[in-house]
């Protein structure tokens, strides 16, 4: 049913009435060259939801996330984010507005320490530009990552070196590091892929608690994790919105179960 | 743990810098003068190292900075009566500084192999216009001038003597040190390490990342051109030489040599790579003379070219110490 809706209709749906949407696109493209991968997408989160993006590889959902910051600039359309266009602006611009995110190959600093990878992020608000203060004597920065350690389950981990955790770890501190800068908006990129069952358990509780706070996306491949975790999916299939809806709505159209959940 | 470390980091300073203090009184005016210029070198070094082991940038344009440091030196010294030390300092910082900022806008756009390309093209840059631009420069010659005298107006003038020199120079490199430590461990150094670690992701929690580049390579350039007025102020004269890029490699094989990332690591490269350069050059005029004693004649043995012993060293210790010395020392006394 959703499917028969246009993209643009599906946005407004999106949003709860009354509620303005915390994230907004605009007929959203980008080509690379031939490839249109992205295409005419009309997208909108409402502010406190946690939104699955799923679809095949190769459907744009990490190309969206990267439009969304900053890392790829869109050939069309736009993307507001609390009404303040933020098109094409660059990753660190974005960041500062209070978009966060995590990514699907671990990103984080090896040769720091764990507490050292959330402190530099949460220092990027404040005091990044003292250069004679030594860094340890900022007190609300090191409290600030002490807490969001203790936000992922890493607080015992502190003083080891981020390259020496296991997978799992470092995956929740990816999360933790976006965490740290204090977003509105937390983009993660398949924050369970390569975990064991145990280690997934524990991540998507995490992600519950900190949604609490704040807008989600997540794009992800594991199905148990996205229809439990998701308040709303939206499917992508090249390039496009191919249908959204609540998860049951999402797990009985017939256009995503042949293109994506069958298979 | 730390608060011991720390105890036992300030032990060690104290220690080294009151041999260094003394060190001057057992030695001849020949290597009180060499040790001065260790100072200078190792300054050089330590300043790029703010690049090459703090942002993990290679920047091959430390001559330009190094020798505009002379040469702003030489301009308040040529100009100025009596001449002043602390307008050379002034002059040559506001020269290595405008210099700096003029390289660091253009070549921190790039990044990797670019950045060390653009800085050398930089640094080539000034060398041929201070090369050409003789009427100011004094084009291949150089400019000679008087040494300022160690002076507060109004209060004292102290003409320097070797050793008063290398006192000074000795005060200004650990003075530099000490901000420079400061810095790298300041929030600003830790973003500059983020940004060595992995710089798309500081630029991903919200760093503009080419604005703290610019900022290290300034702070960068304005402790090169430090280490120039000094040399300047040592040896009475710039030179177009000394803008070559190749002086900028030099600091970067002190760099490698004493390890990366230290500050302390390119003195010690840069003493460890001047010592063994000197002595290797003694040393086949040396053999030499005592083969002759003993009736063997060896032909050739005191022209024997003694830099490539040095490059054999110098490849050896990237393989086997590839932390440099301080590194490899440092390892030795953890284990």
């Amino acid at each position: 049913m959703a499917a028969d809706l246009s993209s643009a209709a599906l946005a407004a749906a999106a949003a709860p009435v009354g509620a303005a949407p915390v994230l907004r696109t605009e007929d959203l493209g980008i080509r690379f060259g031939g490839l249109a991968a992205l295409n005419g997408v009309n997208f909108a989160v409402a502010r406190g939801e946690i939104r699955a993006v799923i679809g095949p590889n190769g459907a744009g959902k990490s190309t969206f996330f990267n439009c969304l910051t900053g890392v790829l600039r869109p050939s069309s359309g736009r993307i507001l984010f609390n009404d303040d266009e933020i098109t094409g602006l660059s990753p660190n611009r974005i960041s500062r507005k209070g978009i966060a995110r995590s990514y699907q190959i671990t990103n984080i600093l090896p040769n720091a320490t764990t507490l050292e990878n959330v402190r530099i992020a949460a220092q990027s608000r404040r005091h990044g530009w003292s250069l004679f203060t030594h860094h340890r004597a900022f007190r609300d920065i090191i409290e600030k990552a002490e807490a969001v350690l203790a936000t992922v389950g890493l607080a015992a981990k502190a003083d080891e070196l981020a390259a020496n955790l296991s997978h799992g770890e470092q995956r929740n501190l990816e999360i933790g590091i976006a965490l740290a800068t204090e977003p509105q908006l937390l983009c993660l990129d398949e924050p369970t892929a390569g975990m064991s069952a145990g280690e997934t358990d524990d991540t998507i509780a995490l992600v519950r608690r900190i949604a609490r706070d704040l807008t989600i996306l997540i794009v992800e491949h594991d199905m148990t994790v996205v229809m439990g975790l998701a308040h709303r999916i939206t499917v992508l299939h090249y390039g496009a919105i191919l249908a959204e809806g609540t998860p049951a709505e999402i797990q009985s159209n017939p256009r995503v179960l042949e293109v994506y959940l069958k298979t | 743990m730390t608060a011991r470390r720390t105890r036992i980091f300030w032990m060690a300073f104290a220690v080294i810098l009151a041999l260094l203090i003394v060190m001057p009184f057992g030695l001849p005016e020949f290597w009180r003068r060499f040790l001065t210029e260790i100072l200078i070198w190792g300054l050089l070094a330590m300043s790029s190292d703010i690049l090459i082991g703090y942002t993990g940038m290679v920047s091959f344009g430390h001559s330009a900075f190094f020798g505009l440091g002379m040469y702003g030196a030489a301009a308040a010294l040529l100009t100025t009566r009596p001449p002043s030390l602390w307008l050379a300092l002034l002059y040559g910082l506001i020269a290595a500084a405008t210099v700096a900022a003029f390289v660091a806008y253009f070549s921190t756009r790039l990044r990797d192999i670019y950045f060390a390309i653009t800085t050398l093209i930089f640094s080539q840059i000034f060398y041929v216009i201070i090369f050409t631009w003789t009427d100011a420069t004094g084009g291949e010659n150089g400019l000679a001038f008087s040494r300022p005298a160690l002076a507060i107006p109004g209060l004292f003038s102290l003409p320097f003597t070797t050793l008063t020199l290398y006192w000074f120079v000795l005060a200004v490199v650990t003075g530099s040190y000490l901000v420079l430590r400061r810095i790298t461990r300041s929030p600003f150094g830790m973003v500059l390490q983020s940004i060595r670690e992995n710089e798309a992701r500081t630029r991903a929690i919200g760093y503009p990342v080419e604005r703290y580049k610019i900022v290290a390579v300034m702070f960068s350039g304005l402790f090169a051109g430090l280490a120039g007025v000094l040399y300047a102020i040592q040896n009475r004269f710039a030179a177009p030489d000394f803008v070559f890029f190749v002086v900028s490699g030099e600091a970067v094989i002190y760099n490698i040599m004493g390890g990366v990332g230290t500050l302390v690591g390119p003195i010690v490269g840069a003493a460890a790579f001047l010592l063994l350069r000197e002595g290797l050059s003694r040393l086949f005029p040396y053999l030499a003379s005592v083969a002759s004693q003993h009736g063997l004649a060896l032909p050739g043995l005191a022209e024997f070219p003694y830099l490539i012993p040095l490059g054999i060293i110098f490849i050896a210790i990237v393989i086997f110490m590839p932390q440099g010395l301080l590194g490899f020392a440092r390892r030795r006394l953890n284990e």
